[in-house]
Parts: structure tokens; C-alpha cells; sequence
């Protein structure tokens, strides 16, 4: 089936490096990181740095919703009272009906924190079955979403890992060329855990200073909290398409890329099929780019099979860190700001280019004004997706 | 959207080890009677991979390769898979959450990767050497009927045959106050597009919002209540009319008060 154009008609963000798109802006466009020593307290044994969101201890949610209380949905809400969002989805449902605006959430452990703080303490008599269900279930986060907007359309929650809120991106541009819905909301939310901190201690992949994505002196990933929301609507304009996706899985390790990178070469070039772009078409890559050694030499070694060095490619979790289940809208959302605003940002944190690295990396911002640019998110499982956004013409 | 034809079935269940013990308890030719959750081989593994595997994956891997038994092998590499599940692997979950509790710094790397909620795609992948595009979707009790509508949405736009795995198991007792029960259940349909044989029958999928679900069909599954609570066994009233070979129409309860209407014809 050809792909039609899905027009990205509102956005909203908040992460480490801002909250809403006026934060954010400043932040990429000052070349402000919003990594800091880790001070996450249940965990704050860990040596490394982290994104984490300012205040989120501070906004409970409020009555009518506080049996979705927990850091996950406080920060969910945060991003959703920014940038006029709420007020477009509201006007989507007035086009279309409600039943029809789907809602699809990347997570890739929704509530958790919750869970491992009760455990921790000792609390078990918490542990209820509306505590699983509207705090930890993996459902809870969508479920929360189509709350407080209001929708009644097809829903799911995707959770593949760090790929999981790119995946959204596909599978609502599947919903609405089915028929199934006409407009949808879609979005990741991850925030801080003790399962993911120590988890990724335990894989020996945390960064002892602010992550330096393709830097030869790269040591690991920073962990960083995000929540990201699009509203895609066929038969709209706006400054900003979804072009294509590509999916693909590794088959290989649950944990480890594919050492040549193939399953995220298959999943760049079914993307660039999908939108009918050839490699030297894009202008832009957001790189995957967490700054583990595996995952930088491998993305590499995919994205120089396709492309040249006339595609510029870079990192931007030197700002947000690695937000996991919310890394694929994070950085879909720069592609298209780096769109709409004609800038590419550059790579921050990275001094040194590995000379083992081929592909162009983009070391300062460039003022080529992009026309497309490819996304990439690489999970857990093997599990891979690019998107490829472009301008409206 | 495009009716799917059902060209596989498997099914890792309590009492149900396999689609023909299934098949057999959903036409009234066998008592179930439940079994005790051994562990089950997934010898489509790496035996490193094997030894790491948890209890959802293995259930799931087995139902999803007695469900491509038949397809070509050379067609597997491509082939795309939706997996399903509300809860995904509460054993996992609950020592990990001692892990943190009691000695957080020296938790198990193999314990977090077999955590992620992907776990069961990300092992049948590497089992079955599939490179093909892989979600795993989860909408609570709904999470079949998701799965069920995101495959057919799939094949709608174009794929020319998904694997669709739904697999849940009842949480341990450290976290029983959770109330995730029922007995373990995993399913499997290999799913075609127009053209395609489907030698189990035919399926159209549609979303009915504002239309309760009808029951009459669950009502006719008197096993499905021991697999209460368990999101993947509301594949059971399918499974049935696909056991039966007579045309039925059913249907399963969505979210709020819609449904996903199934229309089935051998």
C-alpha cells in the first residue's frame, strides 16, 4: 500500500532539556544538556548522570485523578498542559467524533517506580489490584491519556522497549489508513526507575559523566525520564509530514545490537521504501546514538551501508539522555523541529569522533535547512524502527 | 478492513499442551483438567538463550511454532508478528523487585533483559530467525482483542501474513494481592491475507464502538472459566468456533463500551 502523507498537526515534550517546546527550543538551540549527577534518591548510589524532569515530585495529579497517581502520569500530564496540546486533540474530537481518535502510548515500564518503592518499604498491603491497573499495568499509562483527553477511539499501549514510541508512530498511520480511526494520539512516556537504573548497572552500560554519543572516549548511556505527544490527522496541513516507517527485528541477542548493524539497516531501508526516498534524500538522521560502545558502532556500521556522507547524522541524547520508551517520540519530535525551524542540531557532548565512525556525524548545529530527516529507535529484543518525517512542500 | 485467513493455530495452555488437546476440550471430546506449570522446551532456541528464557516466552514460543507448522520456512525470516499480553511475566517481575529491594547493586543483567515487556517477541525472533516487523501491544483485559485488531489492521495496509501470540500467565504469590489469575494460557494464530489459504477458516475483524460485546458464544466455553482473569484466554470463544468449524459470529469487549465484532466462517 502506497503511504500517504500523515500530516503531524500538534506536538508537546517534556524532558530533561525543557518542558514544552519553548524550553526545548532554547536548550537545542543553546546547546544546553539537561544531564545532571545522578540525584534520583532511591537510587542515588549510582555513580553516572542522568535526565531527569525538575518538579515532577511536586504535581501530584489532581483529585478526580488520583488513583493514577505516580511519577510516570505526573509527568505524562506535564507534557500534556503545554503547547495549546489538549486544545488540538479537543478540536480533533470535534471533527471526527471521539470513537474516532485513537490514542497509542509507547512505555517501556509505565508505572514500575511505584511498585519498586511499596516493595522496598515494605508496604505490600498497597500493592492492590486498582494500584496494578491504573499506576504499573502497562495499559495504565494509555488508559491514563485517553482520560484526560477524552478520547474513545482504538487504544494500546506498545511496549517494545526503546523503540516503543516509534512504533506508535506506525501503527496509527496503520489505524487511520485502515479506517479504524480518522485522527490519533501518539506518544511515549518513560520516567526514572530503580529497575531500569540498576538494570542498566547491571548490563555495565551507565556512563560515569553525561553520555557522549560516537565520541572515542563514549563509556555508556545517561538514563533520562520523557514524555512526548503528537496528534497525526489525515486530510489536515501542516508544517510537518510523517513520510514513512520501517520495523525490523535483529533475531539475534536480547540485550546486544547485531554486530553489522543489519536489522537497523533493514529497518532504515524499509522506512526510505515506504516514503519513496532515496538515501541521499535525507538530509538529517537522529541517530539512535545512546553512547553504549555496541549500539554507536553498530548504528554506524548500518547507516554507512545506506547512506553517504551528504546526510548529516547526530545524537541528542547529550540533552535528554536516553528516555528508553520515550526515545522514539523524543527525537521524532527534534526531526521535526529541525524541519519546521531549518536547523540541524549537532551532537552534543561529543569532543573526539570515533575514527572508527564513517557515517557524517554532525558535530555543530548546521543552518542547511532539511527537508527530511530519519529517526531511528533500537530496542531491547532486537526490536528496530525508523521514521522518516520531511517538510510540507 | 480485509478478511484473514486463519492458516495456523497453537496453543501452550493449563491442560491444554498443544491446539489438538485444545481442539479436542473445545469440542466436548476431552474433560480439561489443569496441569501443573512445568517447564516447557522451546528446542527452537540457541541453548544459551534457552537457559535464559522465561516461563511467558516459553509458553508463547510454543504456541507460536505449532501455528507456523505449515507455513513455508522460507517465508519465516519475513514473517511480522503482533504479540499480546496485559501482564507480561509476573515471576520476572516479582524477583526483580526482591532484586531491588534487598540488593539492588548486584541485580541480575539476565533479569532485566528477560523483564522487558517485548521479552516473549524479542526470544521467538531469535528461536525462529524472523527479521520481520515485531509489536508487542498490551490494553488490559482488552489486550487479545487489541492484538487481535492490530494484526487485522496489519494485513489491511498490506502485510501478506502476521503471526499473532497472546500469552499471559497468573502472577505468583508474592504478588498475589495484584489479582492477576487464571491459568496460564498462550495462543497463536498465523494470519493471511486475501488470496491466501486458510485451511482453519476465515475471520473479518471489526471495531463497534458504543456496542456491548455479546456473550453468547463465551457462554458456550464452559473451560473458559478457569482461565479468568487471564487476558489471552478471551481468544477461547474463537478458538472454539475454529475447533467446531461452524459459522459464528462473536464478539470480544474492547475498551470503554465498545467491542471487536468476529464473524467466522470454516
Amino acid at each position: 500500500m502506497n503511504f500517504s502523507p500523515l500530516p503531524i498537526v500538534a506536538s508537546t515534550l517534556a524532558n530533561a532539556a525543557g518542558i514544552g517546546w519553548t524550553q526545548v527550543r532554547a536548550s537545542m538551540r543553546n546547546g544546553v544538556s539537561g544531564l545532571r549527577r545522578n540525584d534520583f534518591e532511591p537510587a542515588a548510589g549510582l555513580a553516572t548522570w542522568i535526565g531527569r524532569v525538575e518538579g515532577i515530585e511536586r504535581c501530584p495529579l489532581p483529585g478526580s485523578w488520583a488513583h493514577f497517581d505516580c511519577r510516570n502520569h505526573r509527568l505524562a500530564l506535564l507534557a500534556l498542559e503545554q503547547d495549546g496540546f489538549a486544545s488540538a486533540v479537543a478540536g480533533a474530537c470535534r471533527r471526527h467524533g471521539r470513537d474516532r481518535v485513537g490514542v497509542f502510548m509507547g512505555t517501556s515500564t509505565s508505572g514500575i517506580l511505584a511498585t519498586e518503592l511499596a516493595f522496598r518499604a515494605g508496604e505490600r498491603a498497597a500493592l492492590t489490584p486498582d494500584f496494578y491497573r491504573y499506576r504499573h499495568s502497562m495499559y495504565a499509562v494509555t488508559e491514563f491519556v485517553r482520560t484526560v483527553l477524552d478520547t474513545h477511539g482504538v487504544a494500546a499501549t506498545v511496549s517494545t522497549a526503546c523503540s516503543s514510541s516509534a512504533k506508535v508512530f506506525a501503527q496509527a498511520a496503520r489505524a487511520i489508513a485502515a479506517g479504524v480511526c480518522d485522527a490519533a494520539v501518539v506518544g511515549g512516556v518513560d520516567s526514572l526507575a530503580l529497575s531500569t537504573l540498576y538494570g542498566f548497572n547491571a548490563l555495565a552500560l551507565l556512563s560515569h559523566e553525561p553520555c557522549r554519543p560516537f565520541d572515542a572516549d563514549r563509556d555508556g548511556i545517561s538514563i533520562g525520564e520523557a514524555a512526548g505527544f503528537a496528534l497525526l490527522e489525515r486530510s489536515r496541513e501542516a508544517p510537518v509530514d510523517l513520510l514513512g516507517y520501517g520495523e525490523s527485528c535483529d533475531a539475534h541477542h536480547m540485550s546486544s545490537p547485531h554486530p553489522e548493524g543489519a536489522g537497523a539497516a533493514a529497518a532504515m531501508r524499509a522506512a526510505l521504501d515506504c516514503a519513496a526516498l532515496v538515501p541521499d534524500d535525507i538530509d538529517y538522521i537522529n541517530l539512535h546514538g545512546t553512547a553504549s560502545r555496541a549500539n554507536d558502532t553498530t548504528e554506524d556500521l548500518a547507516v554507512a551501508s545506506i547512506f553517504t556522507r551528504r546526510s548529516l547524522a547526530g545524537s541528542t541524547k547529550g540533552w535528554t539522555g536516553h528516555a528508553l520508551g520515550a526515545a522514539g517520540i523524543t527525537e521524532a519530535l527534534v526531526c521535526a523541529m529541525a524541519l519546521e525551524d531549518g536547523w540541524i542540531p549537532g551532537t552534543l557532548n561529543c569532543r573526539n569522533v570515533d575514527p572508527q565512525i564513517r557515517s557524517h556525524i554532525a558535530l555543530e548545529p548546521s543552518n542547511l535547512a532539511p527537508r527530511h530527516a530519519l529517526s531511528n529507535s533500537f530496542g531491547f529484543g532486537g526490536n528496530n524502527c525508523s521514521l522518516v518525517l520531511g517538510r510540507a512542500p | 478492513m480485509t478478511p484473514l485467513r486463519i492458516a495456523g493455530v497453537g496453543v501452550c495452555a493449563s491442560g491444554m499442551p498443544t491446539w489438538a488437546a485444545a481442539r479436542a476440550i473445545l469440542r466436548g471430546e476431552s474433560p480439561w483438567q489443569p496441569t501443573e506449570p512445568g517447564k516447557i522446551d522451546v528446542p527452537l532456541l540457541p541453548v544459551t538463550e534457552r537457559r535464559r528464557t522465561n516461563q511467558v516466552s516459553r509458553y508463547a514460543i510454543s504456541a507460536a511454532v505449532e501455528a507456523i507448522a505449515d507455513f513455508p520456512q522460507a517465508r519465516v525470516p519475513e514473517l511480522a508478528s503482533v504479540f499480546a499480553a496485559a501482564d507480561g511475566d509476573g515471576q520476572v517481575l516479582a524477583s526483580m523487585l526482591q532484586a531491588l529491594a534487598d540488593d539492588a547493586a548486584s541485580m541480575s543483567p539476565t533479569l532485566f533483559h528477560n523483564s522487558v515487556f517485548n521479552a516473549p517477541a524479542g526470544y521467538w525472533s531469535i528461536a525462529s530467525r524472523s527479521r520481520g516487523a515485531s509489536i508487542t501491544v498490551s490494553a488490559g483485559e482488552a489486550s487479545f482483542a487489541a492484538g487481535l485488531l492490530e494484526a487485522a489492521i496489519e494485513v489491511s495496509t498490506g502485510s501478506r501474513a502476521v503471526l499473532l501470540v497472546a500469552a499471559d500467565l497468573p502472577f505468583p504469590p508474592e504478588l498475589a494481592s495484584f489479582g492477576v489469575t487464571g491459568e496460564a494460557f498462550a495462543c497463536a494464530l498465523l494470519l493471511l491475507g486475501e488470496g491466501s489459504d486458510g485451511t482453519h477458516g476465515t475471520i473479518e475483524v471489526s471495531l463497534r464502538a458504543n456496542a456491548a460485546a455479546v456473550s453468547d458464544a463465551e457462554d458456550r466455553v464452559s473451560v473458559a472459566a478457569h482461565f479468568a482473569g487471564n487476558s489471552a484466554a478471551a481468544a477461547l470463544p474463537l478458538l472454539a468456533c475454529v475447533a467446531r468449524a461452524t459459522a459464528a459470529a462473536s464478539s470480544l469487549p474492547y475498551l470503554d463500551d465498545g467491542c471487536v465484532e468476529i464473524a467466522y466462517r470454516p
